[in-house]
């Protein structure tokens, strides 16, 4: 009994909210007229207004022209999707306004309008209300006649978006200024504008249930390897998440190595670097709402390699990426090597050096190696405090960190000086490569943590232990650390040293398989 | 299943690789006495008396480094040295000990049983520099004033070091104390260290060179004497060589800096069983002119000269007699003629190499010296005085 009465009443509710549950329910899709208006304006907008319930942003706008009284319209948008100027003076205005004479057949109506008065870059005529809700949603508006089971689609998005302006992640002193955006189409504009190709393809792909973000594959045919665009389209087509708030998400569910600490997918906020990037034969993917645009396949290289270094001097941008290869390596080793040699191999240390450490080690009661790990633990609490704080307070943190945890720390004998000048010195030269800043601090820990308890002999077993790693690593196929352990041919002349530009007459192997000549003319002429 | 096992077997092969390395001692810095020089003196009842020098770090608003001795005995080198803890308490840490100082009595006995532990015993190194005390015991050059550093060891390194401008000593570590002593037709030499006294301190001072013959002590030779030393053995560094000039019948001295030295020298032997056994030493030095105590004019062509000769003839003259000194009242090849023969004409060395001290006894040595004067420094002439 109590089973039926359930029944009865679901089914009561259900019917009421058979317009509704189009979005919710796939089962009910079927159930609203094989998913089509009604001839009937007016039960068309109550469609709409029950499909958008409780949505008070949705706006409905009756109005006719006015000299046909037959012409009963209705555009339907979301308020701030939109672009108003558009909807006022290019819908409705000429929709009002024009001469619609009796004469035109009314079964053309809709058509004639579409034809000679929407004033719209892009005008379609659609049938199914799956597709003219998400239309909405998008930002379009939805133009409905009386009399006809059939909408137009009128282009209209709009809304406010953040403009283009130079990214906060990545200054340049010398280079173009502009960074992408929020908003996926402005951002593949940016990037087509500086590759004016048609081979540049795009590829559209929604991922998110509920979210339904637009992800844009972005690569050049010809030059992209087929084998690496599967693979990813793949990986992407695997993905079954609610939503996608950053490309971040996508970054991290595509990983090739997922418990590393090393990223195998990278990211840029500048069209100059992904336009480069996809001129190497790599391949860009472009999410909706994020100003980071993520590249595949991603190498080791890639994060010393800085878009300033090739509008540089070439002297200059070797000099200043082989710094960022030290800085990276020492940040990671250092500390390491300095308590292994400190506390297990003190003949390594010139005397005076010895006896100054010995010195300042007088009378501290914290072991060297554990001072090492509470400083770091301060250092990336300081960090942490300083990304996350607003600006306006960071100045007390500084006074505090600098005075109060460094001086002081030295002056009340917590610590010894030695400690605090391999901490400051490892922190700073962490922060140089900000996008290894994650590896580095694990990496940094974990030889640390070898070499205090075997000195420079666990110092090198901890290391061993990450070049494996690094060596291990596979980016969609590609070697993680190709090119930096080489320099024949070409495969040096963009890892530790940028090479001047008239020497770089191939494309990075592997990556560019397909097409590996850059200067083709060069490359006669030497011959 | 086959990965389990792989990574049991990896993990047991790295918890054996922690327990089989050497290094298994984490120790802090200023738990360590740093062991800045050692002496080694003779002491009571035939045992080895040592003294080291213990680096004291204080720190306060400056840091100050003083140094300590202390003196131990014990029956062996090594038995001193753990006895030493005794006085400490804290670890002595040897590997940055800058000087090891012998006593006279010690040497004479022998050096290599002293320098066999320190040779042996792996936290002690063999670039440490040796030196030999010839008027005082080893210990009392700690007790000495440093002129310079407060750490008497450093002190004296730095003595050591410099010889190179000066060439009064010689520059020997253990390592090559060690490969002298076991090369075949050399005796070993050793810097000589004494006490001198200046405005009632007692300073020590670096000069002179002791002979081993036999690891034993049996000579020490003066500073001028080393200087010919290093000439012959071809380390000359640095140093000057002074000149008197006879012009105008008035004595002038004029020092020459040496700015390189190379000797060179060949085993002759010849007539019936290659009894004839002759060595000629060449001897080419580039040297300039440093100081002029006088007016006299050597700046042309004649004057350079004369003094070129003046000067090599003093330097044949006083090698020549170091060479007879040698022959005659310690028939110890300090030179190294003999391991030079037994390099050239190891057949001979074969048939003379038994009694190599007697031939070396009557060896003749042909000395041919070679004086270029390089330049006369900054100054082109003298500085005359005006009317």
């Amino acid at each position: 009994m109590l089973i039926i009465y359930l029944g009865d009443v679901m089914f009561k509710k259900y019917q009421k909210r058979k317009p509704e549950s189009i979005m919710n329910s796939k089962e009910t899709n079927n159930d609203v007229e094989n998913n089509s208006l009604y001839k009937s304006l007016g039960n068309n907008i109550s469609l709409f207004k029950n499909i958008f319930e409780n949505d008070e942003t949705l706006i409905i706008r009756e109005f006719q022209n006015k000299r046909l009284k037959t012409a009963q319209c209705c555009i339907i948008y979301f308020d701030g999707m939109v672009n108003t100027e558009i909807v006022n003076e290019n819908i409705i205005q000429p929709v009002l306004s024009c001469d619609l004479s009796e004469d035109i057949e009314s079964d053309n109506l809709l058509e004639e309008l579409k034809k000679k008065v929407i004033v719209s870059n892009n005008v379609t005529l659609e049938t199914g209300i799956n597709k003219m809700v998400s239309s909405v949603i998008n930002g379009d508006t939805l133009f409905l006649l009386e009399g006809y089971d059939k909408a137009l689609v009128i282009s209209s998005k709009g809304g406010q978006a953040r403009s283009i302006s130079e990214p906060r992640s990545s200054r340049v002193v010398r280079g173009p200024r502009e960074g992408f955006t929020e908003s996926i189409m402005v951002n593949l504009s940016l990037v087509r504008r500086k590759i004016k190709n048609p081979d540049l393809k795009f590829k559209f792909k929604e991922i998110g249930e509920r979210t339904h973000t637009k992800t844009c594959i972005c690569y050049i045919e010809g030059l992209a390897m087929e084998g690496i665009l599967s693979e990813l389209e793949q990986r992407l087509d695997k993905i079954e998440i609610d939503g996608v708030m950053d490309s971040g998400y996508i970054q991290e569910l595509i990983k090739d190595a997922p418990y590393s600490p090393f990223e195998t997918v990278g990211s840029s906020e500048r069209p100059d670097v992904i336009a480069a990037k996809l001129l190497e034969g790599r391949i860009a993917l472009f999410v909706d709402g994020s100003p980071f645009v993520l590249t595949v396949p991603f190498l080791v290289v890639e994060n010393f390699q800085a878009n300033e270094d090739y509008y540089n001097n070439y002297i200059f941008s070797t000099m200043n990426r082989l710094m960022r290869g030290f800085t990276a390596v020492t940040s990671i080793t250092i500390p390491a090597l300095f308590l292994s040699i400190v506390t297990y191999h003190q003949e390594m240390l010139p005397t005076p050096l010895l006896l100054s450490i010995s010195a300042s080690r007088q009378n501290v009661p914290i072991p060297t190696a554990v001072s090492l790990f509470i400083m770091f633990l301060i250092f990336d609490i300081l960090r942490e405090a300083g990304t996350r704080m607003p600006s306006s307070i960071g100045q007390a943190v500084n006074i505090v960190g600098t005075l109060v945890l460094g001086q002081a720390a030295v002056e009340a004998r917590l610590v010894s000086a030695p400690v605090i000048i391999v901490t400051a010195l490892t922190g700073i030269m962490t922060l140089i490569n900000m996008n290894f800043i994650s590896a580095t601090i694990i990496f940094r820990n974990f030889l640390l943590l070898g070499a205090s308890f075997l000195g420079v002999y666990g110092f090198l077993l901890c290391f061993i232990i990450l070049y494996l790693h690094l060596m291990s690593i596979r980016s969609f196929g590609v070697p993680y650390m190709m090119n930096v352990t080489r320099a024949r041919n070409h495969d040096g002349q963009d890892a530790w040293i940028r090479a001047p530009w008239w020497t770089m007459t191939l494309r990075p192997k592997i990556i560019a398989a397909k097409d590996l000549v850059r200067q083709s003319s060069r490359k006669s002429k030497e011959k | 299943m086959r990965k389990k096992r792989i990574t049991l077997l990896v993990l047991m092969l790295l918890i054996n690789e922690i327990f089989t390395t050497g290094c298994w001692s984490y120790r802090e810095v200023d738990k360590l006495s740093i062991i800045a020089g050692v002496a080694v003196d003779k002491g009571i009842n035939n045992q080895f008396q040592m003294t080291v020098e213990i680096i004291q770090v204080s720190t306060g608003k400056d840091t100050n480094m003083t140094s300590k001795t202390i003196t131990m005995e014990g029956k062996t080198l090594f038995d001193a040295a753990r006895n030493l803890i005794t006085l400490s308490g804290k670890r002595l840490y040897w590997s940055h000990a800058k000087v090891i100082i012998l006593s006279k009595e010690i040497a004479s006995e022998g050096v290599t049983e002293v320098v066999d532990w320190y040779n042996r015993d792996s936290e002690t190194r063999e670039d440490i520099h040796m030196l030999i005390s010839e008027g005082a015991s080893a210990k009392e050059i700690f007790d000495g004033q440093g002129t310079t550093e407060d750490i008497k060891s450093f002190a004296l390194d730095e003595m050591i070091k410099n010889q190179e401008s000066l060439s009064k000593a010689p520059i020997v570590d253990i390592l090559k104390f060690d490969i002298e002593s076991k090369t075949k037709g050399v005796s070993t030499i050793i810097p000589s260290v004494n006490l001198k006294k200046m405005e009632g301190k007692m300073v020590p001072q670096i000069m002179g060179t002791a002979i081993i013959k036999n690891h034993k002590l049996v000579g020490f030779l003066n500073g001028e004497e080393t200087k010919d030393l290093t000439f012959i053995r071809n380390e000359v560094k640095g140093g000057i060589l002074i000149e008197e000039m006879h012009a105008n019948n008035v004595p002038t001295l004029v020092s020459l800096k040496i700015f390189k030295s190379k000797t060179k020298f060949t085993p002759v032997a010849d007539g019936e069983d290659n009894g004839n056994i002759e060595i000629n030493l060449n001897i080419d030095t580039t040297v300039a002119i440093d100081e002029i105590q006088g007016t006299e004019n050597i700046f042309d062509d004649e004057g350079r000269n004369e003094l070129e000769q003046s000067a090599e003839n003093t330097l044949k003259e006083r090698i020549e007699s170091l060479i007879k000194k040698m022959q005659s009242e310690y028939d110890a090849d300090i030179f190294g003629f003999g391991a030079k023969l037994r390099e050239d004409k190891a057949q001979v060395w074969n048939s003379v190499g038994n009694n190599w001290e007697d031939v070396f006894k009557d060896l003749k040595v042909n000395v041919n010296t070679r004086v270029h004067i390089k330049n006369s420094a900054v100054l082109s002439k003298t500085v005359e005085e005006g009317d």
